[in-house]
């Protein structure tokens, strides 16, 4: 019965409105919008419709949602809305996320912040696969990664990005790709498009 | 028994109800005794003229004191002797063997609040619950189901209790478990102690409100229910018959006739003592096998279930 703390990459699946007593609340990152995701989604939380919220961010104006609809310009600033909910989250209450890996990571680790457990929070994966990824030298992060090896943001090492994934980080770790034979660095190719 | 025995000296009984006695213990050799963490139970045997009983009981002493254990028990008017015995024969200067204190129900540290629904004797793990989470400024609530006239009797446990609600059979005192349940902020732990009823409504409502089973726990206390009708049980191993009697548990039978048997929480809920079942037909009363593993009937917890059949083969 309790949390996991295995740090390695969830399986993500499509989602489901459970049928809770709680509220409900869908983030979707916008520019992963389509017309069909978006039937999809509306049919999928029919049975909680008037219990849930939808929230756009970066949204074509548009764009139509499930629910009560809000729309907010960036990520940032729906983890910030997130992280300081007046009313707070309740017990029963669902997080659903659907968009990019650092996107969902990114209000995932907000909501834990603001006091939901794992266990309340989904996530379907749509758009792009690209990564943010965490330098295990410098700990800073790069964003939009598509790429097997990327420079770091931070220190500008040449990274060779890993399956290793962190929860808490929402981030993929990234080590000097050259640490053992320096100056041989592999081919750079597109692999998380 | 697992692990180690203690030595005990009963230093005071006290009767704080008509059927609760207070008992309290104490090292035998006057040293100091392990540390129990909040939720602890530890294992008494009881040496009647006839027969030994050996009963968990949760210590309601203050968590990491060294000095004395403390319990609180319940006389249990039918069946399972052992309380009658701690109401009618314990006193001041007797000897008992316990067990180490063992803990299946400890509070769970990442909680943002600690919300603790007790039935009856299924109080006494919350008493320190309640010390623990007082000294640590943890946020909790107690919500206590019991008779009208025991409202008072756990209050000295209970002076630093933040947040403490008493209920009993009665109109307008009802607890209105779904409505409890419907308003509580994430991050809520919910901790269940009482008779099966009501450990089973409690989290079938938090399953129906959405709560995540992950922030949902119980503490069973079934010894009551290890009684039933006589059987026989047949060890294979060690080749021995044993009649189980209708007010003892099958692992008491076993326990009788010399056997060693593994076993730890005594009420179906650990899983130690689980084994293998070869011939006859369990009836299961242990909150530990899964669905499969019952309908499999390979499987029996003896410190709770008893048999369907007239007769157990136990791979023993
Ligand atoms: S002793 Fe714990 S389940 Fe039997």
């Amino acid at each position: 019965m309790m949390q996991s703390q295995i740090t390695s990459r969830p399986r993500y699946r499509e989602l489901v409105a459970e049928d809770t007593a709680g509220a409900h609340l869908l983030i979707v990152e916008g520019d992963t919008l389509t017309p069909r995701q978006m039937a999809a989604l509306a049919a999928a939380f029919a049975p909680v419709a008037e219990r849930m919220q939808t929230w756009l961010v970066s949204a074509p104006a548009t764009a139509l949602a499930p629910g009560r609809v809000r729309k907010l310009q960036t990520v940032e600033e729906a983890a910030a809305t997130l992280e300081h909910m007046d009313e707070g989250f309740g017990i029963a209450d669902r997080l659903y996320l659907q968009g990019t890996e650092p996107f969902m990571w990114m209000l995932a680790a907000a909501a834990t912040r603001a006091g939901l457990s794992p266990t309340q929070i989904r996530m379907q994966h749509a758009g792009s696969l690209k990564r943010r990824v965490w330098c295990t030298h410098c700990h800073q992060t790069t964003e939009n990664v598509t790429t097997n090896i990327a420079t770091c943001a931070g220190c500008g090492r040449e990274l060779l990005v890993r399956d290793h994934f962190s929860r808490r980080l929402g981030a993929f770790m990234g080590v000097m790709v050259d640490a053992e034979a320096p100056g041989e660095v592999p081919q750079r190719e597109e692999v998380f498009p | 028994m697992i692990g180690e025995t203690l030595e005990l000296t009963v230093v005071g009984v006290d009767d704080i109800a008509p059927s609760l006695r207070h008992v309290r213990l104490a090292a035998a050799d006057g040293g100091q005794l392990p540390p129990a963490s909040a939720g602890a139970n530890i294992q008494l045997r009881l040496q009647g003229e006839a027969r030994t009983w050996r009963n968990a009981y949760s210590l309601i002493s203050q968590p990491g004191r060294r000095d004395v254990y403390e319990i609180i028990v319940r006389r249990v008017p039918e069946s399972r002797g052992g309380s009658a015995f701690v109401h009618e024969v314990l006193k001041p200067g007797d000897r008992l063997v316990a067990s180490w204190p063992s803990n299946l129900f400890a509070p769970q540290r990442t909680a943002r609040h600690h919300l603790m629904i007790a039935g009856g004797i299924g109080i006494t793990p919350f008493l320190s619950y309640v010390a623990d989470f007082a000294h640590n400024g943890a946020s909790h609530a107690l919500h206590v189901c019991c008779r009208e006239s025991e409202t008072a009797t756990f209050a000295p446990w209970l002076q630093d209790c933040g947040d403490l609600n008493y209920y009993w059979d009665a109109d307008g005192h009802r607890l209105d478990i779904p409505a409890l349940l419907a308003q509580q902020p994430a991050g809520t732990h919910l901790y269940v102690c009482g008779p099966a009823a009501l450990n089973d409504q409690v989290i079938q409502a938090a399953a129906d409100a959405g709560w995540p089973a992950s922030h949902v726990h119980c503490e069973h206390f079934g010894a009551a229910l290890s009684g039933g009708t006589p059987f026989t049980a047949f060890l294979s191993r060690s080749g021995i018959e044993v009649e189980v009697g209708e007010s003892e548990s099958l692992l008491e039978a076993i326990e009788r006739i010399g056997a060693s048997a593994p076993c730890l929480c005594r009420g179906g809920a650990c899983g130690v003592c689980v084994t293998g079942v070869l011939e006859g037909e369990p009836e299961h009363r242990d909150h530990y096998l899964g669905a499969d593993e019952r309908e499999g009937g390979q499987l029996i917890m003896p410190c709770v279930s008893r048999a369907r059949s007239a007769r157990l083969v136990l791979d023993l």
